[in-house]
């Protein structure tokens, strides 16, 4: 009977932890199912939210782009506004400069006797450094530079140049070359070498030298300028590097407050007219080697050394007059005074000046020649255009 | 911004001023190298020494060689100013290159005495 009892008791027992374990199951799927479904619905969530971050930043980007660029914008305005009005300025000083250079000449020709001279040549020393500065600037700020409308010597060239600094007798041409400029190459060559020969100047000692050479490398002319100044380090030589080629163009406001225009001017000019410029090499002294690298296109072989001539303003005569005058001389070597044959300096009739070479010994010749001078100065007399108001001159 | 061609100025001054010429240097004092002081190319200048003259110092070595010429014909010659051609000649006198002729000094007066010595001698002769 208890035996009974017993078993009932336990198959009780087992059907109630039969039901038990079934209902937990049940419980347990139930609660995992909903867990799934709170997830699925949390990841939903926090992927849109995702979307939205992205779209958000996005057009943050986008905001901070059209805002970048319209500083940019904003900032080269600002550039070119200043440009436009430096531009104008700096042409009005270039061709002031110009000017008043050419009647400087005039007058240094006026009063070459006079010993007003020396004071003269200082003034037109002081002039055409102000007039290479306000070049420099004009060309910064887009201008185009003064032309010359006839090729030069690259010897005279770098004269040119020399004039153009503060301490040239620093400056020596080593060589006299037979090489010319073409026209369109003259000012901008002068000016580039000009800056560069500044350059030289004012980073080494006060009576330091500086030497030019030339030299011919394939088809291109190098004009060399060697200083003894204390040279440059990696780091302003790879800034140098980066301007004249042109990488790296300076805003006007970055060139300092007191403005380095050098290598800005001298990059466009190369650029423009299509010479290069290096400046990395080191002097034969320790300084620094600058290099004027000039293409064919802008150099040919002059058939004549650097002349003398080009300094006259009659400049054809001067040339043929010399030339004629040391082949002409005594029996004894003694030049023969030209004034007697060749109205040097008082009849400028330049054709018969070349043309009428003397014959030495023909005094014939010479005499008739002179009265020949005198006839035509007495027919020019009566050319000129302010005519004789009292008589004719036949009286 | 626009890239019209503008047209540049034209520079009308001769490309190597006059400052240049003379290398920086100053006039010489008045007395030295007047209009009508000779000067020659010495006997003994060498052909070294002038390849190193700029041309226009060279120029006036030439036509001053194997004879005398007048400053003021060398400056009509060289169609240089008369002063650049002072400071030319100076400084190839300071290298050696040239010798100048002073020229030659005016008359002196003439003693008084010996006039008025003359014309009291004419007085007594002629009968004033």
């Amino acid at each position: 009977m208890t035996q009974d009892a017993l078993v009932w008791f336990l198959v009780a027992l087992a059907v109630i932890a039969i039901a038990a374990v079934w209902i937990l199951s049940r419980r347990n799927k139930a609660v995992a199912k909903r867990k799934a479904e709170i997830e699925a619905d949390l990841n939903q969530q926090l992927s849109k939210a995702d979307e939205q971050i992205v779209s958000l930043t996005r057009e943050l980007q986008q905001f901070k782009d059209e805002h970048e660029e319209r500083i940019r914008q904003a900032e080269e305005a600002a550039e070119e506004s200043t440009k436009a009005v430096l531009k104008g300025s700096a042409r009005f000083l270039q061709s002031l400069a110009a000017e008043q250079q050419t009647l400087l000449e005039t007058i240094q020709r006026k009063y070459g006797g006079h010993s007003v001279l020396g004071d003269l040549l200082e003034v037109s020393h002081a002039n055409a450094q102000m007039s290479r500065k306000a070049q420099g600037i004009a060309v910064v700020c887009g201008a185009p530079l003064g032309r010359r409308n006839k090729p030069a010597s690259v010897y005279d060239v770098v004269r040119s140049a020399m004039g153009q600094i503060r301490n040239f007798e620093r400056v020596s041409i080593m060589q006299q070359t037979g090489f010319a400029l073409k026209a369109s190459a003259v000012s901008p060559v002068a000016l580039a070498v000009a800056e560069l020969l500044d350059n030289a100047a004012s980073f080494s000692q006060q009576n330091a030298p500086i030497e030019v050479t030339f030299q011919r490398v394939q088809k291109n002319l190098c004009i060399v300028i060697d200083d003894a100044g204390v040279g440059m380090s990696d780091e302003d030589r790879q800034q140098a590097t980066a301007l004249l080629s042109g990488e790296y163009r300076p805003r006007l406001s970055q060139l300092g407050n007191q403005p380095k225009w050098g290598f800005p001017v001298i990059a466009l000019l190369a650029q423009q007219y299509g010479f290069r410029v290096d400046v990395t090499g080191v002097s034969r002294y320790g300084g620094v080697r600058a290099v004027v690298l000039l293409p064919e296109e802008l150099w040919t072989m002059e058939e004549t050394t650097p002349s003398p001539a080009e300094t006259g303003q009659a400049a054809g005569a001067v040339g043929n007059v010399t030339r004629a005058d040391s082949a002409s001389r005594t029996a004894h070597g003694l030049p023969r005074r030209g004034a007697r044959q060749i109205p040097v300096a008082s009849v400028p009739d330049r054709d018969t000046t070349t043309a009428a070479l003397p014959e030495p010994g023909d005094a014939g010749q010479a005499a008739g020649r002179s009265l020949g001078a005198f006839q035509r100065g007495t027919l020019s007399g009566r050319r000129l255009t302010v005519a004789p108001s009292e008589g004719t001159d036949e009286a | 911004m626009t890239d019209e061609p503008e047209p540049g100025l034209e520079l009308t001054s001769s490309l190597v001023p006059l400052f240049v010429i003379t290398n920086g240097r100053s006039l010489p004092p008045e007395h030295a190298y007047e209009r009508t002081t000779l000067v020659s190319a010495s006997q003994d200048a060498s052909d070294a020494e002038a390849r190193t003259l700029s041309p226009e110092a060279r120029q006036v070595l030439e036509l001053v060689t194997g004879g005398f010429l007048s400053v003021a014909e060398v400056a009509a010659h060289t169609h240089l100013p008369l002063g650049i051609v002072r400071i030319l000649l100076a400084q190839l006198e300071e290298r050696g290159l040239i010798a100048a002729r002073k020229p030659i000094p005016r008359a002196e007066h003439v003693d008084r005495d010996v006039l008025n010595a003359v014309l009291d001698g004419l007085r007594a002769r002629f009968g004033a």
